[in-house]
């Protein structure tokens, strides 16, 4: 009776934590298909149904009348001025964003930490605070209205206010992308650069950017989509005058609020539009850095002994 | 190119991570600075470099006061520990990057710059790997790679930090000898810093040894390792044994052994520590010396290294006895044997060691070992602290 009962204890446990491990192996399995569900559905009905929403409203007049909405001359200076607009203020927060970035990370200086907090503001900040401070300032009763008044220039309710208030909101996005990537590159390359002869320029130009370049262009990506899509603070400082400081986004909401849908959402398919292109350009951009990065390996199969 | 140090100090914050340094290095010198993390070696080679700006004090390059000088006049070579190499040039541009940046009017002709730039391959032997990109190289390839970048732009002094430290042992020793030969064949002054005692002895002329933040002791590598100033230095360089000098009846012993002749006892009853080193240590017949247990060998190649327990001393602090192979092939110790254990010579310094007072060596002569032997057993048994 001994020899049983002995085997048999030893085999009990064996088949139970067998099956203990193969249920648990079946819970990891549906666990992740939850998850993956979860998510797929949470992409399918915040992001995927509202642009399929744009482009069947856009088309549901049929393509005459969104040909016609996007033809409209006011449409047009909308999408004019929106893609001006862009293409001042990223380039500008551009410049800014590296010169800040680079400033933070390869010198120590006081009231470094107050530079970095500054630099978020314009995200923490509502965007319609924003315009209404660019009113506060260049109005007709803001600090500097009765200067730019008696010279005759127009800030608020004008391009200029629009740029100066898209630049605001933009400001942050290519910094941010570029300080975490260039404190954690450290300045090694730079001083190596340095020891070499190069000039404060070359070192940028063949150092540092080089170091940066794709943190920069999702950097630029990013404050680009913004840019065009921005609505709140350019809303405050526009003044909504048809044809001339009407952007994209501005230029929906009043077809918007006139009933004139098809219209509307012509135009907005036309930023989603853009919206989906810039994506693509990050997805290209994504996709083609390791490629690079093999790129340089296929060639050299030889090692060295 | 000679450079000289006057009174140099850099704070980081609280931190005086340069304190005070002066230091001559001659031209054609390869200089070792040599000390654990945080005792200021890199710091130093920085504000030698011209990376950083020393807050008091002055640095003379060939006389003339350079404090002020950016790194870009002061032709030196900079190696940093992981190597910087530009991940996007190839290795051929990295080494033609110090020639290309060059001003139009000192700048060589693109054919020239080919031919320097593949010499410069030949030099540290990878004159296949032009086209090669940094991540495609090994450890000791980009070390090189690294060197060759430094030496394009005809330095004077070539700085490097922790050279070998990212370097499995076997590449490590090669590129040792190599740097030297390197050294030898270029004759520029040489500076690097480490925290590898056996590195500093065996690549450099002249070890300059760093603590906190001042210069401990400087010399070369056989007299810093022989005669070290400090329990510090002792104790940096190399392996020691670590011995409480015990007063018994108004003489100084080392477990049985009496000292009391020693010049560095300089008063009667003073806390003074012995520092021993492994291969001072002599075993012999059970009856002349120190009664010890063999309690662990440990055949290391050409040496044996013999762990001890020495009567009278806890079990946690066995002696380290080194010997040679020749020597233990012939006597063949076993672990459980009783040896008596004598010191050839040993070193004492006071038993504080924040206190740097001198510490004198005493090479003992084989008479004088003999008779401060107090009888074994005995003695030991009393061992009273």
């Amino acid at each position: 009776m001994e020899a049983p009962a002995l085997l048999r204890d030893q085999d009990v446990p064996t088949t139970r934590s067998l099956r203990e491990r193969g249920s648990r192996r079946l819970e990891i399995r549906w666990g992740r298909y939850l998850l993956i569900a979860v998510a797929l559905a949470f992409v399918a009905a915040f992001l995927l149904m509202p642009l399929l929403v744009v482009f069947t409203q856009a088309f549901a007049k049929g393509a005459g009348a969104y040909l016609a909405a996007v033809s409209d001359p006011t449409a047009w200076a909308a999408i004019k001025l929106t893609l001006m607009v862009a293409a001042i203020a990223v380039p500008m927060n551009l410049v800014f964003g590296v010169v800040a970035a680079w400033t933070i990370t390869k010198f120590q200086f006081r009231g470094k930490s107050a530079l970095i907090t500054l630099i978020d503001l314009p995200f923490a900040v509502s965007p319609v605070i924003a315009g209404l401070t660019f009113i506060l300032l260049f109005g007709a009763r803001g600090w500097f209205g009765a200067y730019l008044q008696a010279h005759d220039i127009r800030v608020v309710f004008a391009v200029p206010g629009i740029v100066l208030a898209t630049i605001f909101v933009t400001f942050p996005f290519v910094a941010r992308e570029l300080i975490p990537v260039m404190q954690a590159q450290g300045k090694d390359d730079e001083e190596t650069a340095l020891s070499l002869g190069a000039n404060g320029w070359q070192v940028f130009w063949h150092v540092t950017l080089p170091n940066i370049r794709w943190g920069l262009l999702y950097g630029v990506l990013l404050c680009n989509a913004r840019a065009m899509g921005e609505f709140g603070a350019v809303s405050v400082v526009s003044g909504h005058i048809r044809g001339l400081t009407n952007t994209m986004p501005l230029h929906v909401e009043i077809l918007y609020n006139e009933y004139n849908y098809a219209a509307a959402f012509a135009v907005a398919s036309l930023l989603a539009l853009l919206a989906l292109l810039t994506l693509a350009g990050k997805s290209l951009m994504e996709w083609r850095q390791p490629e690079l990065k093999h790129g340089t390996r296929r060639k050299g199969a030889r090692t060295e002994k | 190119m000679s450079i000289t140090l006057r009174g140099v100090s850099k704070q980081f914050g609280a931190f005086a991570a340069v304190d005070d340094i002066d230091l001559d290095i001659p031209s054609g010198a390869l200089l070792a600075l040599l000390g654990p993390s945080g005792c200021g070696k890199t710091t130093l080679l920085r504000i030698i470099a011209g990376l950083e700006t020393p807050e008091r004090g002055q640095v003379f390059i060939d006389g003339r006061d350079a404090t002020l000088w950016p790194i870009r006049d002061r032709k030196v070579g900079f190696v940093f520990q992981n190597y910087a190499l530009f991940r996007h040039m190839s290795v051929f541009e990295n080494v033609a990057f110090g020639l290309k940046v060059k001003a139009r009017r000192e700048r060589p002709a693109g054919a020239d710059i080919r031919k320097k730039v593949q010499s410069l391959l030949d030099l540290v032997q990878l004159e296949w790997a032009g086209d090669r990109y940094p991540s495609q190289l090994s450890g000791g390839q980009k070390q090189r790679v690294a060197l060759a970048r430094a030496l394009a732009v005809d330095p004077e002094v070539l700085l490097l930090d922790e050279p070998f430290g990212a370097l499995d042992a076997q590449v490590r020793h090669e590129l040792r000898r190599w740097l030297r030969r390197l050294h030898t064949e270029l004759k520029f002054t040489s500076i690097f810093v480490t925290h590898d005692q056996q590195e500093a002895i065996e690549v450099a002329d002249t070890i300059v040894v760093l603590n906190r933040g001042r210069i401990e002791q400087t010399g070369v590598p056989g007299e810093v390792y022989d005669l070290p100033r400090s329990a510090y230095v002792h104790r940096f360089l190399g392996q020691v044994n670590e011995l409480r000098v015990q007063w018994r009846n108004g003489r100084a012993h080392l477990g049985p052994i009496d000292i009391t002749g020693d010049p560095a006892l300089n008063s009667y009853g003073s806390e003074r520590i012995a520092l021993i080193r492994p291969h001072e240590i002599d075993i012999g017949d059970e009856a002349a010396g120190w009664p010890a247990v063999v309690r662990d060998v440990r055949v290391i190649g050409p040496i044996v290294r013999l762990e001890l327990y020495a009567d009278g001393r806890p079990a946690s602090e066995p002696l380290e006895a080194e010997i040679s192979r020749e020597r233990f092939d012939a006597e063949r110790f076993h672990i459980g044997q009783k040896v008596g254990v004598r010191f050839r010579r040993w070193q004492v310094y006071p038993a504080d060691p924040v206190e740097h007072a001198l510490g004198a060596t005493r090479v003992a002569e084989p008479v004088a070992a003999e008779s401060g032997l107090v009888a074994p057993r005995t003695a030991s048994g009393t061992s009273a602290g």
